[in-house]
């Protein structure tokens, strides 16, 4: 089992993976993450971790030590919706309480006492018409920016998207996108923006001409079936691909994770996978080698991993294997990873893009904190 | 069982807590003046927690008090205040053990249909439903065995724990207590309980149990001991180390006794020779001591304890002469004498003034399994079960406990036990309704778990018919509301209120009372209430949620999600009452073309394909604008009419759709026909009868009919 669970007491909300300092980049030993909690205890931590790309050089020890140590906490208002990443000492929070929170933190690399995390500035960012704050729902960062000049983009219940620069959170701009929640938000380049809602549809947005919606996409009646027929088609989360603007993941709340090619509007999702029981909480491609898998976690309290690509060369030969008896079947292979001791939701995953293993760092409802390390294995690095 | 046993199913007062407002609401001493200022106290409680808001008010509302309108300081506060009954350092084993609780259920399950599947294959079949085979008896253990790693791992915890409160230490004792009581009833009812097996003896488990759960003596004891002088003539003078020895020999640690022995018998000044010698005797029949096994039969095993028991027997019989040579005294037979002579212990010497040579008398009485040793030299009744089974019924079975126990218990004064020690013994009396009631008294986690593991070993039975409600019901729904009040535990309490099963469905009303009031502070924690209720089947439950959330959108403004909200809760009236605000406020637009309400419908059809009339109305609207607007007057023509026939709009809407057609009717192309255009007058007919609001411009009317009828001779002509 390559899956660590680690009880830590705390709704974990949202978790993110810090990216490595300057110079460090694929040499730290240690990995950072970021995760926030909600419910009775609404804190921020910073954690770190070994870096399994670094697993030889390490003792026995530490492989039967905690999956993660905790380097710092601080107290966050309101349960903490999502994490954002902008640089190694800068982080965004979206809370409960519709703020946008900016964050320093230092993991402590260069000295082991110095770890903290301290709020910068914080910024209301989301309010229903009567004024009462909406909860947030979700914060992504611009790609391809200078972390002082980034942009973040968070969306909330109030159905707004709201943008600010991370440098100047006060000149935060909202605009009203939709009439329901708009639960997730992401980048596909840097200049546009995604974002999907609870009534079943992705919007995409020109970050230069953020009040008009560019494009609707509406997933057809065949490609994903509806909970049951009483109750609505909802989008939870989404995730743009690292590398393929265009390409984007959905969670839906009947447990499906929806593909999509934005370039073809006539029939814009090109596949539902069906890998959950349950509403997917948060959706995210595989960073690593050539990310034709994606990772999905759900109220069902697993996390499952699922290879995409039809490409026949970046599938694993081991896969291939599996289903060697019946390769005509279309089922793609799914990894899925769960834990006896994790029986609720798990609520958030981040999957690190700064090793060359594939290191997920999950967040439940159990009070758990759940690591799964597979080290690097052939296929990623089948191209080379 | 008797009537007087359930009266014991009353809370112990030691448990409830006094609790006090400090400072007090009303300062003290004043209470008199502020009576006389006409203020009270009110509160209210906390429909989900045991937690209440109180403040200070007036007797009467200001409104009665015209002349003295004083406001009060205090009276803008409002003090919440609740009992923590979920501390923060339980949620990992709560979280730990409602895992294994849940996988239980499930496993149990699956046995439960496999069960119904082999009885309807084979209806004479050898195994009735309900009993347990070998298999699941297994597979309990291993549950067991994960409920008791749970405990452990909480107890670790709390030891690592950076500060020793009292807290910390009370809970420390609850975990150990919580563990001794699970442990106990998994030797009793599964470790030595296998069906079709023959019945193992319980000895060498409750050894193991009693040495675990209540482990004596201490090693740091024995550390002492030494610390003190490691030499023989050290040891032998400590006076220490002949109670240290006894308790070895109670609770079966022999070799460790004989290695000790051994270690005394060459002293040189404070043993006696008489003393050296048989110390080094006892120390080698101890060592022989026979040890049962699977592979041995109950024959052979008893006719090798029957000779090591013969030694002992002589070997006492040998110290006792000695003891009794130079100056007869009677063997100690009772507690007091030989506390007493073990007490008198003074300088070495010989013969009958030998202490030394006394305990090691009543070590050799002890583990020859004498009645009258064992219990002179028990502290604690664990002692002196543990030292009867081991040396006197070394091959006795679970069912010999009740009357051992009653036994054990006679010779202690049982009400000084405290709550662990009565519900051990009423466990080991098989006394199980009090068992329960008493486990509950340690921790209400205990008697839910346990009554669920005891349903599942069927031997809650004998429960039933002593309590008058559904024991495992009764403590699981317990356990559930206390974890309601934490506000992290929502869902496990309410899964555990979901699964407390029983018959008359307790569990299930509790549960959509809690359900329908938990707190749903955002989209996906009420996304995950509705789950576990439909995972239960809380159908009304879920559409008061659906309804309250509509309301709450409905109220900041977020129309789309009201509508679907409402939709689902199948409020049609709801729903046609936001459609008509749409409407309304499109119409307060100025009617420009431009749709406001258009994605909000949009989002709303596209993820619901909620059916209802005004929001079909709305769309279609949408539709006629569009088609309009594209340049298709025909086409939009036809749709109009479809909504006026179909009857779907809001009569207060029917004027403003027929004054829409009328630059259809004026238009260039012919849109309406002959049969059209009685049916767009027919409608107007009614629209004027019925007269709803006569002051709106009847110019506009005029005007429709003018234009209805100029359509109807170009629709003649062109027919």
């Amino acid at each position: 089992m390559t899956l660590q669970v680690q009880p830590v007491a705390r709704r974990i909300t949202a978790v993110a993976w810090l990216p490595p300092h300057a110079g460090a980049a694929y040499n730290d030993a240690r990995l950072s993450f970021v995760t926030g909690s909600g419910g009775k205890h609404r804190e921020l931590a910073l954690w770190t971790t070994g870096n399994p790309d670094f697993a030889d050089n390490t003792t026995d020890e530490d492989q039967t030590a905690a999956a993660a140590t905790l380097a710092a906490r601080v107290a966050h208002d309101g349960d903490v919706r999502g994490i954002a990443a902008v640089s190694s000492q800068t982080i965004v929070t979206a809370s409960s309480f519709g703020t946008v929170s900016v964050y320093q933190t230092d993991d402590g690399a260069a000295a082991a006492e110095r770890a903290r995390l301290e709020l910068r500035e914080s910024m209301t960012a989301h309010r229903f018409g009567d004024s009462a704050p909406a909860a947030a729902t979700d914060v992504a960062v611009q790609p391809g920016a200078a972390a002082s000049d980034a942009e973040v983009a968070s969306c909330g219940e109030d159905g707004a998207i709201a943008y600010a620069r991370v440098a100047r959170l006060d000149a935060l701009q909202r605009f009203e996108v939709d009439s329901t929640a708009v639960t997730g938000v992401c980048w596909p380049t840097s200049t546009q923006t995604a974002a999907c809602t609870r009534a079943g549809q992705v919007k995409v947005f020109d970050r230069r001409a953020p009040a008009d919606v560019a494009a609707v996409l509406i997933a057809s009646q065949t490609a994903a079936a509806a909970p049951s027929s009483s109750s609505a088609l909802a989008f939870e989360c989404i995730a743009a691909h690292p590398s393929q603007s265009f390409r984007l993941a959905t969670g839906t709340n009947a447990g499906s994770v929806l593909l999509w090619d934005t370039r073809n509007m006539r029939a814009p999702v090109i596949e539902a996978f069906n890998v959950h029981r349950a509403s997917v909480w948060d959706v995210c491609f595989d960073p690593v080698g050539s990310s034709s898998s994606f990772v999905s976690c759900s109220d069902d309290a697993s996390l499952a991993v699922t290879q995409w690509s039809a490409d026949p060369a970046s599938s694993s030969p081991a896969a291939a294997d599996e289903d060697g008896s019946a390769s005509s079947s279309p089922a793609r292979p799914v990894r899925h990873i769960s834990s006896f001791f994790n029986v609720l939701s798990v609520n958030c995953l981040d999957v690190c893009a700064f090793t060359r293993a594939s290191v997920i760092v999950a967040g439940s409802d159990s009070g758990n904190l759940l690591i799964d390390k597979v080290p690097a294995s052939d296929h990623h690095f089948r191209l080379f | 069982m008797s009537r007087k046993k359930v009266d014991r199913f009353v809370v112990l007062r030691e448990k409830e807590a006094a609790l006090h407002l400090s400072p007090g609401l009303f300062p003290a001493g004043t209470a008199e003046e502020w009576t006389a200022e006409n203020r009270t106290l009110i509160f209210s409680t906390h429909p989900l927690n045991n937690g209440c808001a109180l403040a200070v008010a007036g007797k009467k509302t200001r409104e009665h008090l015209a002349e003295d309108n004083r406001v009060f300081e205090q009276d803008e506060k409002v003090y919440v205040c609740r009992m923590e009954t979920v501390p923060d350092e339980r949620l990992p084993f709560i979280y730990d053990s409602h895992a294994v609780f849940v996988s239980l259920q499930k496993m149990m399950r699956t046995i439960e249909e496999s069960e119904d599947t082999d009885a309807a294959g084979h209806a004479n079949g050898t195994t009735t439903s309900g009993e347990r085979t070998a298999a699941d008896i297994t597979s309990l253990l291993q549950t067991s065995a994960l409920y008791r790693e749970a405990m452990l791992r909480q107890v670790r915890v709390l030891q690592e724990a950076p500060r020793e409160t009292e807290f910390i230490l009370s809970e420390m004792d609850v975990f150990q207590a919580m563990h001794a009581v699970w442990h106990l009833v998994e030797i009793i009812y599964l470790a030595t309980n296998m069906p079709g097996g023959l019945s193992a003896p319980i000895v060498p488990h409750f050894m193991g149990w009693l040495n675990f759960n209540f482990p004596a003596p201490l090693a740091e004891d024995g550390q002492r001991i030494f610390a003190d002088g490691p030499s023989a003539d050290d040891l032998a003078a400590n006076p220490d180390v002949w109670p240290y020895l006894k308790k070895l020999a109670l609770r079966g640690h022999v070799t460790t006794m004989a290695n000790m022995l051994d270690r005394i018998a060459p002293a040189k000044s404070s043993v006696s020779a008489s003393v050296a010698r048989w110390a080094r005797e006892v120390a080698r029949i101890a060592r022989a001591m026979p040890l049962g096994s699977d592979e041995e039969t109950a024959g052979s095993f008893n006719a090798r304890w029957r000779l090591w028991n013969g030694e002992l027997q002589s070997t006492a019989t040998a110290i006792r002469s000695l003891l009794a040579s130079p100056s007869p005294s009677p063997s100690p037979s009772t507690k007091e004498e030989a506390e007493a002579e073990a007490t008198a212990a003074t300088s070495a010497g010989a013969g009958s003034d030998d202490p030394a040579l006394e305990s090691l008398y009543s070590i050799v009485e002890a583990m020859r399994g004498d009645a009258a040793a064992i219990s002179a030299q028990s502290e604690t009744w664990q002692d002196m079960m543990g030292a009867t089974l081991l040396y006197s019924e070394p091959t006795a079975q679970a069912d010999r406990l009740p009357t051992l126990a009653a036994e054990v218990a006679d010779e202690f004064q049982t009400h000084e036990f405290a709550i662990l020690d009565r519900t051990l013994v009423a466990l080991l009396r098989h006394e199980l309704p009090e068992f329960l009631v008493y486990s509950n008294q340690i921790d209400p986690w205990l008697s839910a778990h346990m009554s669920d593991m005891m349903e599942h070993i069927n031997i809650l039975g004998v429960c039933r018919r002593v309590f008058a409600v559904e024991p495992r019901e009764h403590y699981v729904i317990e356990l559930g509301e206390v974890y309601m009040s934490h506000e992290d535990l929502w869902r496990v309490g309410l899964e555990y209120l979901g699964m407390s099963g029983g018959c008359a469905g307790a569990g299930a009303a509790v549960m959509e009372e809690y359900a329908m009031r938990i707190p749903l502070e955002s989209d996906r924690k009420a996304a995950q209430v509705l789950r576990t209720c439909a995972a239960h089947g809380l159908q009304r439950a879920a559409d008061r949620i659906h309804r309250q959330l509509g309301r709450q959108k409905w109220q900041q403004g977020r129309l789309g999600a009201a509508i679907t909200h409402f939709a689902q809760a199948r409020d049609h009236r709801s729903v046609g009452l936001v459609c008509d605000q749409l409407w309304a406020a499109y119409l307060e637009s100025g009617g420009s073309g431009d749709l406001a309400y258009g994605p909000t419908i949009d989002g709303v059809l596209a993820a619901t394909g909620v059916r209802h009339d005004r929001l079909d109305f709305l769309s279609r609207y949408r539709d006629f604008h569009a088609c309009y607007g594209a340049g298709d007057p025909v086409a939009a023509g036809r749709i109009l009419l479809a909504i006026i026939t179909a009857g779907i709009a809001p009569p207060h809407a029917v004027r403003d759709l027929l004054v829409d057609a009328i630059p259809l009717l004026e238009g260039d192309a012919l849109v309406f026909s002959a049969d059209d255009t009685f049916e767009l007058l027919r409608r107007a007919e009614e629209e004027k009868r019925d007269g709803t609001n006569g002051n709106s411009s009847s110019s506009e009317m005029s005007v429709f009919s003018v234009a209805c009828a100029r359509n109807l001779a170009r629709a003649f002509v062109a027919a």
